[in-house]
């Protein structure tokens, strides 16, 4: 009987574990799109969007986010925090091997961050590893384990720490810009590079010893396709299996399942609070109770993005709701301006070369504000042009306003955006000045535990939009269609649909 | 008749057209050109002839405002092109020597470029707006019209009339501007007006880069930059920009054939 | 012979200072920089200026340009400031596409316009002539751009015949019709003019059938400005292939050319610059040389 009973639940087992087995292609290639030409293979060096999703499937870092943002482990199994907050130390997994069968260890971490800090080499990360102006330093403790010491305790390093891992044996000693290594990266990563074809795609393959499990997909393609109606056709024709969508494109398409989430970003006018047209508060909040949210999403996303009043974005965990918000309300504005005894306002809004979503909003507002009877101009900048405007440090600077967006990062300390020490030197260039904000901001980085920097940043945004130095107008949603075939992906969130890529796969076809 | 006429008869009649309907636009646009009217694109209807674009404003009122501005591009570009090829025409075809052979080399680099990319580069670095647009287009298509005068001026330099002014001691100056110049201008005045076809497809091809004319001043290019992502969805935002700057730029090739013709009468 | 074209390649290298030249202080009179890649807002202002020392760029212009000069007598033109690879090396991948798209583009042209020419002139003032005459002044007036839209509307979108990147037929499409009607009324007009000498009235007096006439000395000496007016119209073929591989997205040097200098990219322009006069100097010199071949009363003036 028992012997029956035990056959039994072997065999289907067994035939459970073949059914799964072959539910999905083994073989299976994926195909994404790439919306322009990458810069370089490198994560110590890239910036642009288009060359960090190549990088995430070849490379990996200490921890990595989740569907939550929250941090995990990666190639790290664990770390831990002294109780004074200076010292990290991480633990890493055993037996990771690189691309090349070389053993990955803390060396090749510390080796890492070492280079990142070198003045000589171009990374625009390095400031994330100084706090205020003293370095983070790396220690090697023993094959695995690896120690960063903290100058004072910054709670925002787990983000840092994050960073992809460079390989010491390959790149040790050799040039700067590091273009062959960029040519045929080698990393730790779940994908190994296969090819790169200039100005056409780069293929990369199946990773057999990714200390994370066996991928399921055989290799994926990326290919480039800058124009977003092009890659649209792509993913209807099946050439591609995921793009993607225009707002005005997002109804139902044959075969292909359509997410929408969060992005991490918010799009904000930002006042010159060194100019005297700005000085007076009830100015800032009158336009900000003149512009309608509504008309500018309805008009330039048809819907597909929310309204924001605060700085933060609601897929943050630091989130608050509680804040001041300028419901629109044009009647409002005119009676504030009219306190503040302003009448004939006008100023120049600057905006950056080449966003359409920007440029309409410019449009956009230009008439909301018209009629309030605030005149207001729109420039046209470069995108370096306008860097350079608005980072140049000299006070007053010389803008009126000025229409940009913050991608929020995953970590909410905005130290450098708030602070008034940021001013004119960092990112606080409308030259925001709050001392009850700047104590708020060094404790948000001192404290340790989620739920003590919560209270603390709910505190600061109500404070902060009380003074209304930005018009917060809005978060985007990421409007995304995949292919039916495709299997593993993750609930549609702010890391997007495919964070572990390992666990992807392609469905087997029913015949 | 000849065939020719007709067609330069055609091109001026709608050049005028379009002129005229440029200077009154303000009195018969039916709407605010910036002004957001509808919460959606709209097709063509009684209330909107030609339709609206994707922030709802008014493409009739668009077009007419937009050809004030590819009209009077063109015809300043033009000028300008026009005062700096003809000053280096004559003063290389009538002083010869080094000075011709300066200018001369200098046109040539200049021919040597590809114009797109030197204007590119250019608009790219300045901040974009009517004025370095007109600069522009016009500083980068001289040099066509350099060689045709100086052309003109080193056959017509040793001629009779011109030592017969030299004679009774007329200063150089005078020689040029007076005589030799007004004989020449047919030549010019053809270039002139192919020019500024060309001006017109130059500034529509910047403004659609958005190099040229910045939204939201409404410009046929730029409003065919606005397009681009509704070809499909709504082909009226393409087409009738598109359609006004091909039957501009026709009527001013008409034209400028006509004139060609009846001030060089060889066939 | 080789004499004058050694002569004219040397005449190469000043002319190739002047453009650079130019090009290289418009490109820095730039208020921005290639700090322009660096798009993330939240990079901290003092690692832009870092990578700034590290890329030369505080030092004057004219020290600037006099390093660069130095660097590419040697052929070496540096490192794109985006990919980091060596700037030869990025046209090199690029530059066969771009002149796939234009000799494939050229021949076109060449096939429709000398016969469609030919037959104007001979029938002038026939249906034939007036149709194409309408025609060629209508493919002027079109804004290349606004064709290339409207091919990829129709032929790649609705009608889903081509693909609309990575395939040759669109891009060569517009540009043929663009640079069509130019050359065939050149054609036209040159053929025009021969038929008019006096030579041709003598050999049709002789008897000489009209093919004969047409073929054996009519044709020969109206080509000889065509091959002036191609030389000088690969200026603006190249112009035409930069906007056109930008919309298509080609990977040609045009779009290369294009997207360093929206992005301030200063060696790969320069590279692009350099090669591209290049190009359109010995497009010339070869225009020239074919002229002398067909006329050989050119080729006998050169020798003395």
């Amino acid at each position: 009987m028992i012997r029956i009973l035990f056959k039994t639940f072997f065999i289907t087992i067994i035939a459970a574990g073949l059914v799964f087995a072959i539910d999905y292609n083994q073989n299976g290639r994926l195909n994404l799109s790439l919306g322009g030409e990458i810069s370089v293979i490198n994560p110590i060096l890239s910036t642009d969007t288009t060359s960090s999703a190549i990088e995430g499937v070849i490379f990996s870092g200490l921890v990595k986010v989740d569907k939550n943002l929250d941090f995990v482990p990666d190639m790290a199994r664990s770390w831990k925090v002294s109780k004074n907050g200076l010292v990290w130390t991480f633990y890493l997994k055993r037996g990771i091997k690189w691309h090349d069968g070389a053993q990955l260890t803390a060396e090749d971490v510390k080796f890492t961050f070492d280079t990142i800090m070198n003045p000589k080499v171009n990374s625009v990360r390095r400031g994330d590893y100084f706090i205020d102006g003293k370095p983070i330093v790396f220690k090697v403790i023993d094959k695995y384990t690896l120690r960063a010491i903290l100058p004072k305790p910054f709670s925002p390093f787990i983000a840092s720490a994050g960073m992809s891992i460079i390989p010491k044996h390959i790149l040790q000693g050799k040039e700067l810009d590091m273009t062959f290594f960029s040519r045929h990266p080698i990393g730790a990563g779940p994908f190994k590079f296969v090819e790169y074809k200039t100005g056409d795609h780069v293929l990369v393959t199946r990773n057999d010893d990714y200390y994370g499990g066996r991928p399921m997909l055989k290799e994926i393609m990326f290919r480039i396709i800058p124009d977003e109606n092009t890659s649209l056709i792509a993913l209807k024709s099946g050439e591609i299996d995921e793009s993607g969508i225009p707002a005005k494109d997002f109804h139902p398409i044959k075969g292909v399942g359509l997410y929408k989430y969060d992005a991490l970003l918010y799009t904000y006018l930002g006042f010159n609070l060194k100019s005297p047209k700005f000085a007076d508060t009830r100015v800032r909040q009158a336009l900000s109770y003149a512009v309608n949210r509504k008309q500018l999403i309805g008009l330039i996303f048809r819907g597909f993005a929310s309204p924001a009043y605060s700085p933060s974005a609601p897929v943050s965990w630091a989130y608050s709701d509680d804040v001041h918000k300028y419901l629109y309300d044009p009647d409002k504005a005119k009676q504030l301006l009219s306190e503040a005894g302003v009448r004939d306002l006008s100023f120049t809004l600057l905006i950056n070369h080449g966003n359409k979503e920007r440029e309409k909003a410019a449009t956009i507002l230009q008439q909301q504000f018209k009629k309030i009877g605030v005149k207001m101009d729109i420039r046209v900048l470069e995108w370096s042009a306008l860097l350079k405007v608005i980072n140049a440090r000299k006070d007053p600077k010389d803008y009126d306003a000025v229409l940009i967006g913050w991608s929020t990062g995953v970590d909410p300390d905005s130290y450098s955006i708030w602070h008034s020490s940021q001013y004119p030197g960092g990112l606080n260039f409308i030259g925001y000045k709050n001392p009850k904000i700047d104590k708020l901001l060094d404790a948000g980085r001192r404290e340790q535990t989620k739920s003590s920097r919560k209270k603390i940043y709910a505190e600061m945004y109500k404070e902060i939009t009380a003074d209304a130095p930005y018009i917060f107008l809005w978060y985007p949603q990421v409007l995304t269609g995949v292919n039916n075939r495709v299997g593993g992906l993750s609930e549609p969130g702010p890391a997007g649909l495919m964070i572990d890529m390992e666990k992807i796969y392609i469905k087997r076809e029913v015949k | 008749m000849r065939k020719k006429n007709k067609f330069a008869v055609f091109g001026l009649v709608v050049i005028t057209a379009f002129c005229v309907l440029s200077i009154a636009a303000p009195i018969i646009a039916p709407y605010d050109p910036g002004e957001i009217m509808e919460s959606e694109i709209q097709g063509p209807s009684l209330r909107h002839p030609f339709g609206t674009d994707d922030l709802g404003r008014d493409i009739l009122s668009r077009v007419l405002y937009g050809g004030r501005i590819s009209l009077s591009v063109a015809v300043i570009a033009v000028a300008v092109a026009l005062t700096i090829g003809v000053l280096l025409g004559a003063v290389a075809g009538y002083y010869g020597g080094l000075l011709d052979e300066m200018i001369m080399r200098f046109t040539d680099i200049m021919l040597s470029f590809p114009t797109i990319f030197l204007i590119l580069a250019i608009q790219s670095v300045l901040t974009p707006n009517i004025v370095n647009v007109m600069v522009v287009i016009g500083a980068t298509s001289w040099m066509g019209i350099a060689r045709l005068v100086r052309g003109e001026f080193l056959t017509v330099k040793e001629r009779d009339f011109v030592e017969a002014a030299r004679a009774i001691g007329c200063g150089n100056f005078r020689i040029i501007f007076k005589h030799i110049l007004p004989n020449s201008m047919g030549p010019v005045i053809v270039s002139g007006t192919l020019g500024m076809a060309g001006a017109i497809l130059t500034e529509s091809a910047l403004s659609f880069l958005g190099l040229g004319v910045q939204p939201p001043v409404p410009s046929w290019g730029n409003m065919l930059m606005d397009s681009q992502a509704y070809l499909i969805d709504a082909p009226w935002m393409a087409v009738i920009p598109g359609v006004f700057i091909v039957l501009a730029v026709l009527s001013l090739y008409f034209i400028g054939e006509g004139l060609r013709e009846r001030l060089n009468p060889k066939e | 012979m080789s004499r004058y074209i050694f002569r004219r390649l040397l005449q190469l290298i000043p002319l190739l200072i002047g453009i650079t030249l130019i090009t290289f202080f418009v490109m820095h009179l730039a208020p921005g920089d290639p700090t322009a890649l660096f798009t993330d807002p939240n990079i901290k202002p003092e690692e832009l200026a870092r990578i700034r020392v590290n890329w030369g760029l505080d030092k004057p212009v004219g020290i600037q340009y006099l390093i660069w000069l130095k660097n590419a007598a040697r052929l070496d033109f540096g490192y794109s400031y985006i990919s980091g690879k060596p700037v030869i090396e990025e046209i090199g991948e690029r530059l066969p596409n771009t002149l796939l798209l234009m000799s494939v583009s050229f021949i076109i042209i060449l096939l429709i316009s000398i016969p469609v020419g030919v037959i104007s002139a001979v029938k002038k003032g026939s249906w034939f002539d007036n149709l194409f005459t309408i025609i060629s002044f209508i493919f002027m007036s079109i804004p290349t751009f606004w064709l290339a839209l409207v091919f990829m509307l129709l032929f790649s979108l609705k009608l889903g015949w081509v693909p609309s990147f990575g395939d040759l037929s669109l891009p060569v499409a517009v540009l043929v019709i663009s640079g069509l009607a130019g050359i065939t009324r050149y054609q036209r007009a040159s053929m025009l003019e021969v038929l008019n000498q006096e030579y041709i009235k003598v050999a049709r007096a002789k008897g000489l059938p009209e093919i004969i006439v047409i073929f054996k000395h009519a044709l020969r000496n109206a080509l000889i400005p065509i091959i002036t007016l191609m030389g000088l119209s690969i200026p603006d073929l190249f112009g035409g292939a930069f906007i056109i591989e930008t919309i298509f997205a080609w990977p040609g040097m045009g779009r290369l050319g294009v997207s360093a200098v929206f992005s301030r990219n200063y060696p790969v322009i320069m590279g692009v610059t350099v090669m591209t006069a290049v190009l359109i100097v010995l497009a010339n010199l070869i225009a020239d040389l074919g002229y002398a071949l067909v006329d050989p009363r050119i080729r006998y003036a050169k020798k003395e």
